[in-house]
């Protein structure tokens, strides 16, 4: 018999497999009902303190194998989301609450509400491409991101996991002074645009937005090898992953387990049912009796 | 995207016009794109002609679709889809229940077999009335302008619907909620096309779903069956930055 289960930072995951922030994951019906069809658990939309609109349409580019999006973290408010939170819970499994904003005082209202709804971990999206004053613009700040960490791991009890950008262009000196976490998510989406060549125009109404799905598997593979080889913390791995062996590469470098995002757009809600069998399947051909023997074994030490 | 040239601009209501464009790929009844105006944004649009001509149908609601109504004959119009699943077509006689611009998805589904209930806020805003034989078309109108003063499903309360083989539906939410209620034990099989706002048309950004389902791509059709232990249906749904609030 081969144990898909995983323990994150003392969360049971009864396989590696999360949805990823901003995908189907703003209504807490439909988070319940991704965790009822196979997914370990769920991390939720970015929120924050205040109400958020978001941009308008058209927030999503299709692609061939990838896509760009700028929703622009629209969200109801940390107090409105209390609602959904409540939904998605009785499903049973893991919520991980993700959570934006500028300054540090922000985050830590956000994470204590969070945690009173019954989040299993908080995850901070300090690493949004596509919106003015938060997400990576605060999150390449290496003073700020040390503070925003310090005042919620002060005042959460749950585990905290710092969400980074490939943007980033001093991704060790981030990931050190976001240290006092207890881990990492990498990696958000990749700072990207269209342009229709008949309109003449961008075709996001914001004209820049994030590159997501398999187009984007081997930055995210890059950067978890990097961030694993640098500080060896718990790694939630994520970008373009697909299929099961997206999967196994992304703990092969390192990551504890994986978020699935774009994928479940392209392939349904199934496919998190489709993954664990694949990933059975993998392990029974290759031997593998628990993923413990593979996480991070393609990193030097 | 796709970009496609207007072949013909018909006005069918004060408020909506048909929009004709030749594009040659398979749709299916039911099926919606992402119709994109450049500058003014992008919204969900039912296709209301599936032949090798196709159509989008559209009515004045907000800023995208007034632009839409600007549009003449010889312009483009951009879109990507089709999306989402349709109507399941089957031989034999059909009863097709619509109110306002909901008779846009089921254009395409009606023959000279067809029974219509077709309805409104008032008279001149019911639409495709004329593709239905005389002896086979009920109106409905809110003012009574015309027809039964009232909503469709007080005409199928009157009606025996034995005869009919399919029963399709399409309308505003508390129209679709009504009807589903009253054939939810006595037409299972029967089928909606639901509406809510669509942000990404793709199921990733959860700002159609109702119950867990996402519309863009469970449905937007689902079987009034389906949609009866849909318990969000008819009482709440999330507005544009995800608040909960209720259906009126
Ligand atoms: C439509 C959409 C919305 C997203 N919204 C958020 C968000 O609110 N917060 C966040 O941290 N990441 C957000 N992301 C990034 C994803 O969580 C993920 O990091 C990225 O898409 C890469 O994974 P994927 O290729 O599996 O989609 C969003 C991605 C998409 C496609
Ligand atoms: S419109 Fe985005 S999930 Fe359906």
């Amino acid at each position: 018999m081969v144990n898909i289960e995983r323990n994150l930072c003392g969360i049971r995951l009864e396989n590696p497999f999360l949805l990823a922030s901003g995908i189907l994951d703003e209504n807490g019906y439909t988070m319940k009902k991704v965790m009822e069809d196979g997914a370990a658990g769920v991390v939720t939309k970015s929120i924050s303190k205040e109400e958020k609109t978001g941009y308008k349409t058209p927030v999503v580019v299709e692609l061939e194998g990838a896509m760009i999006n700028a929703i622009g973290l629209s969200n109801p408010g940390i107090d409105a989301f209390g609602e959904e939170m409540k939904l998605a819970i009785k499903c049973g499994k893991p919520v991980i609450g993700s959570i934006f904003g500028s300054l540090p005082d922000d985050f830590r209202a956000v994470a204590i509400k969070m945690e009173e709804f019954g989040a299993s971990a908080i995850e901070l999206n300090l690493s949004c491409p596509h919106v003015v004053g938060v997400g990576l613009e605060v999150g390449s700040d290496p003073v700020l991101v040390r503070a925003i960490i310090r005042e919620v791991k002060g005042s959460v009890k749950i585990p905290v996991f710092a969400k980074l950008s490939p943007n980033l262009s001093n991704p060790g000196e981030i990931a050190n002074a976001a240290l006092d976490s207890d881990g990492f998510t990498l990696i958000n989406t990749v700072r990207a645009m269209a342009i229709d060549p008949h309109a003449r125009r961008p075709v996001l109404s914001n004209a820049y937005g994030g590159l997501s799905g398999p187009a984007i598997k081997y930055i995210g593979l890059r950067m978890v090898h990097e961030i694993y080889r640098e500080t060896g913390r718990p790694i939630m791995g994520v970008g373009g992953i697909s299929s099961a062996l997206d999967a196994v590469e992304y703990m092969m470098a390192g990551s504890a387990a994986v978020q699935v995002g774009t994928a479940v757009g392209m392939h349904g809600r199934k496919i998190f049912k489709e993954l664990t069998l694949q990933l059975t399947e993998f392990m029974k051909e290759e031997g593998i009796a628990s993923l413990d023997e593979i996480v991070g074994i393609a990193v030097k030490k | 995207m796709i970009r496609a040239r207007i072949n013909n601009v018909r006005h069918e209501t004060p408020s909506v016009n048909t929009l004709t464009f030749t594009w040659d790929h398979a749709v299916q009844p039911g099926q919606f794109a992402m119709l994109w105006m450049p500058g003014y944004g992008e919204i969900p649009m039912s296709f209301s002609s599936t032949g090798k001509e196709k159509a989008f149908t559209v009515k004045n609601y907000g800023l995208t679709s007034s632009k839409v109504l600007e549009l003449v004959d010889g312009d483009y119009i951009y879109f990507r889809g089709p999306y989402g699943r349709g109507y399941t077509e089957r031989k034999g006689r059909s009863l097709i229940i619509g109110g306002g611009s909901g008779m846009a998805s089921l254009r395409p589904l009606i023959n000279d077999d067809s029974y219509g209930i077709v309805s409104a806020k008032t008279r001149s805003e019911l639409l495709f009335r004329h593709m239905f034989h005389e002896a086979s078309l009920m109106v409905a109108t809110d003012d009574g302008s015309e027809g039964v003063k009232g909503f469709p499903v007080d005409i199928l309360k009157d009606m025996d619907i034995s005869p009919f083989k399919n029963i399709y539906i399409c309308g505003p939410e508390m129209m679709i909620f009504s009807i589903v209620k009253y054939l939810a034990d006595k037409r299972p099989e029967a089928e909606a096309s639901l509406e809510r706002s669509m942000k990404c048309g793709i199921g990733v950004c959860d700002s159609c779903s109702v119950s867990g389902f996402q519309l863009c791509r469970d449905g937007p059709v689902f079987s009034v069956g389906e949609i009866a232990n849909m318990k969000e249906y008819g009482h709440e749904k999330l507005s544009f930055s995800g608040r909960r609030v209720p259906v009126t």
